[in-house]
C-alpha cells in the first residue's frame, strides 16, 4: 500500500456507508462491511472498536480487525490501547504519528488516528485507524474517520437502547402480570364477599321481612359464595406451597380407573347438567402417584370445560403402555386463540379474551402443570378455534424410588 | 312511582339492589354495563342511578361524565373499599354519592333514601339527550354527532371543544376559557393547538368552514356558537 491510493471520500462514499448502517443487522457487521469497502480510498491496517465503561474508566475492546501489514504480528503490534485511554479522559479526537516517516521497520512507527465516538457529548467509546509506517492521515481522511465513528456511534447507541427497551418491556410484562394477578385476586376475593356480606345484611334488616323462600334463595346464595371463597383461598394456598415446594405429594399405588369413577360422582354432583363420557381400557396397571392431586387435576380441567365451554360433552379418555399412562380430556366448545396457547399454564395467567363475567383465578392451570411435574409427567393442550380443547396428561409409569426422587426433585425448585 | 336503575356487571349485585330497593317500594331496573346504563337514563329518565365503577364497555366514571352532559339525576357510585381514588374520580365526574363494597344492605337503603330526599328538594332538570344546532345534532347518551344524517367522526378532544359550545349557546367563550377547560391550565397560552383544533372541526361540521355558522369568530374575543 502506498500513498498515491488515498483519494478524497466522494459523496457516493458516504451514502454508502449510511446504507451499510441503515441496513446491517448491528454495528459491528456494518462496521465490517465498512472497513472492506474503504480500504479501496481509505488507508487502514488495524481498525479497532474500544467501549467505554465509564463508571469503572475502563476501555474495553469490542471490535479489532487486521487487514495489512500487521497481520501476522498479532498481540505485538500497536491496538492504541493508550490513545484510547487518553480519549476516555479527554473525549477528544487524537492523532498521533511519527515525527518522520519510517519504512525500515513500519510495525514500530504506527500512525494512529483514535476519535471518540460520542452521542450529545456522551462517550460511548473510541475508535482507532492505524498504519504502520505511514502514510501521514490527510485532513479529508480524518474527516471521514469521523464520519464513519459518528455514524458507528448512533448505531451503537441504538442497538443499546434496544436492548434496554426489551428488558424493560420484559420487565413490564412480569409487573403487568403481578398487577393482573393482585386486581384478579381482590376483584375475585371482594366478590363473594360482597355477596355474603350484602346477603346476609338483607336476611338481618329489621325494617323489614323475607317470606321463606326468598330467605332460603339468599341463603343458598351465601352458601355457594362461601364455596367460591373457599375454592379461591385453596388454589392461592395450593400454588403458593406447590411453588415453594412445602406441598408434599402422597405418593401411593393409584387405581385409575376407580379414582375415575370416584370423580365422575362428584362431577356429577356438582355439575348435573355436564354429560362425561369415558374410555378405560379393560386392564389398566396401577400407577404411583397422589390419588388426591391427579383428581384434583382432572376436575380442575372438568370445571374449565365447564366455564369455558359450556354445554360441551367432555371426553375422557385413558391408554397404557409399558412406560407411560395417558389422560385425555376433550372438550368442544370455543376453543382457545392459538396465541394465548404457550401462556396457558404460567401462573395468573387468563384469556383476556373471556367474558369478564366468567370467574377465575389465573392459578388452576398451574397448579395442575406443577402437580403434573411433581409426578414427572408432562401436561400438554392442543387447541382449535370452533373445535375444542384436548389437554394431554402423559405420566410416567414408575417405579416407587423414582417417584420419591422426582418428589424431592421438585421440593428443591 | 320511583324509579331506580342498578348497574353492576355481577348479577349477584344487580339482585342484590333489586330485592333491597323493591322491598322500599321502588320500581328497579338493572343493566349490565355502562352503555347500557347511558341509554337507560337517556331513554327512561330514572329518578336514582345506583352504578359500580369496574365495569366492562364503559366504566362507571365515564358513564357518569356521559349523563352529566344531559341530566342531573342522583348518582350514587359503588366503589371497592380502599379505592380511594375511584371515590375522588367519581365525585370529580359528578356522582352525589359513594357506597363502599361490602356494605350492608341497611345502609345502602339508608343512603338511597337520603339521596332521594335531597334530590326532591332540588328541581330536576333532565335536558333533552339531543343537541340541535342548524344541521348539527349531538347524541349525549352515545357521544356521537351528526350533519344531517351522515354521522361525524371526532377525536375525544374535538368532541369536548364541540360540547363546551354546546353547553354555552349564545356565550363568547375566550381562547383563554377554552384551552383551560379542554387541555388543562398549563395549556393556556398555547393559542396555536386551539386554532388547529377549531379549524379541524370546521372542516367536519361546518358546509363552508370559511363561512363557518356553528362555531364563529369574534376577533379579539373568542368564539361563540350563536344562538338560533
Amino acid at each position: 500500500m502506498n500513498n498515491n491510493r488515498e483519494t478524497a471520500p466522494q459523496i457516493e462514499h458516504l451514502y454508502a456507508i449510511n446504507q451499510i448502517l441503515v441496513h446491517a443487522a448491528g454495528w459491528k457487521p456494518a462496521l465490517e462491511e465498512i472497513s472492506r469497502m474503504v480500504r479501496t480510498f481509505f488507508i487502514f491496517d488495524n481498525l479497532v472498536v474500544y467501549k467505554a465503561d465509564i463508571q469503572n474508566q475502563n476501555m474495553e475492546v469490542v471490535f479489532a480487525r487486521a487487514v495489512g501489514r500487521g497481520k501476522k504480528a498479532e498481540a505485538d503490534i500497536s491496538w492504541g490501547e493508550d490513545i484510547a485511554n487518553a480519549i476516555l479522559q479527554g473525549k477528544q479526537l487524537i492523532l498521533s504519528e511519527p515525527i518522520k516517516e519510517n519504512n525500515q521497520d513500519r510495525l514500530t512507527s504506527p500512525h494512529i488516528l483514535g476519535l471518540p465516538l460520542l452521542i450529545s457529548n456522551k462517550l460511548l467509546g473510541a475508535i482507532m485507524f492505524i498504519r504502520f509506517g505511514g502514510p501521514y492521515f490527510t485532513e479529508s481522511g480524518v474527516r471521514l474517520a469521523q464520519y464513519i465513528a459518528n455514524q458507528i456511534a448512533l448505531a451503537m447507541e441504538r442497538e443499546e437502547l434496544a436492548q434496554s427497551y426489551s428488558l424493560l418491556a420484559e420487565q413490564d410484562r412480569q409487573n403487568q402480570l403481578k398487577e393482573d394477578f393482585i386486581s384478579t385476586i381482590t376483584h375475585e376475593l371482594r366478590n363473594p364477599l360482597g355477596f355474603i356480606k350484602g346477603y346476609t345484611t338483607t336476611l338481618l334488616r329489621s325494617d323489614t321481612t323475607w317470606d321463606q323462600q326468598t330467605q332460603s334463595e339468599f341463603l343458598q346464595i351465601i352458601d355457594a359464595e362461601t364455596d367460591h371463597l373457599q375454592e379461591l383461598i385453596d388454589n392461592i394456598l395450593d400454588s403458593a406451597r406447590l411453588q415453594s415446594g412445602q406441598l408434599k405429594m402422597n405418593f401411593q399405588y393409584v387405581r385409575l380407573d376407580a379414582m375415575l369413577n370416584d370423580l365422575l360422582l362428584r362431577a356429577k354432583m356438582n355439575f348435573p347438567e355436564l354429560s362425561i363420557k369415558v374410555l378405560i381400557p379393560e386392564k389398566l396397571e396401577p400407577i404411583i402417584g397422589d390419588s388426591r392431586r391427579l383428581s384434583q387435576v382432572i376436575e380442575n380441567i372438568i370445571s374449565n370445560a365447564v366455564k369455558y365451554a359450556p354445554g360441551s360433552v367432555v371426553q375422557i379418555n385413558l391408554s397404557q403402555d409399558q412406560n407411560r399412562t395417558v389422560i385425555l380430556i376433550q372438550d368442544f366448545g370455543p376453543g382457545i386463540p392459538a396465541e394465548y396457547i404457550p401462556r396457558l399454564f404460567d401462573r395468573f395467567f387468563r384469556n383476556p379474551d373471556q367474558s369478564p363475567t366468567i370467574r377465575g383465578s389465573g392459578l388452576g392451570l398451574y397448579i395442575c402443570k406443577l402437580i403434573i411435574h411433581a409426578h414427572a409427567g408432562e401436561i400438554l393442550v392442543k387447541s382449535k378455534l370452533g373445535e375444542g380443547t384436548q389437554f394431554e396428561i402423559i405420566l410416567p409409569n414408575h417405579t416407587s424410588e423414582i417417584m420419591t426422587s422426582a418428589s424431592s426433585h421438585e421440593r428443591v425448585i | 312511582m320511583t324509579l331506580i336503575l342498578a348497574v353492576d356487571d355481577e348479577t349477584l349485585y344487580q339482585h342484590l339492589l333489586k330485592v333491597n330497593l323493591e322491598k322500599e317500594g321502588y320500581e328497579v331496573i338493572t343493566a349490565g354495563d355502562g352503555e347500557q346504563a347511558v341509554e337507560i337514563v337517556a331513554n327512561r329518565n330514572p329518578d336514582l342511578v345506583i352504578m359500580d365503577v369496574m365495569m366492562p364497555k364503559l366504566d362507571g366514571i365515564s358513564s357518569c361524565e356521559r349523563i352529566r352532559q344531559f341530566s342531573n339525576v342522583p348518582i350514587i357510585m359503588l366503589t371497592a373499599r380502599g379505592e380511594e381514588q375511584d371515590r375522588v374520580a367519581g365525585l370529580n365526574a359528578g356522582a352525589d354519592d359513594y357506597v363502599v363494597k361490602p356494605f350492608s344492605a341497611t345502609e345502602l337503603v339508608a343512603r338511597v333514601r337520603a339521596v332521594l330526599r335531597r334530590a326532591h328538594s332540588t328541581e330536576q332538570i333532565t335536558q333533552n339527550r339531543y343537541f340541535v344546532h342548524g344541521n348539527l345534532k349531538i347524541d349525549f347518551a352515545r357521544a356521537e354527532v351528526w350533519k344531517g344524517n351522515k354521522p361525524i367522526f371526532l377525536s375525544a378532544t374535538e368532541y369536548r371543544l364541540l360540547i363546551q359550545f354546546a353547553q354555552h349557546i349564545g356565550e363568547v367563550l375566550s381562547s383563554e376559557d377554552l384551552l383551560v377547560a379542554i387541555w388543562g391550565p398549563q395549556y393556556r397560552e398555547d393559542k396555536e393547538i386551539l386554532w388547529v383544533s377549531i379549524a379541524r372541526l370546521r372542516q367536519k361540521l361546518e358546509d363552508e368552514p370559511h363561512n363557518p355558522q356553528h362555531i364563529v369568530t369574534r376577533p379579539g374575543l373568542g368564539y361563540i356558537m350563536p344562538a338560533e
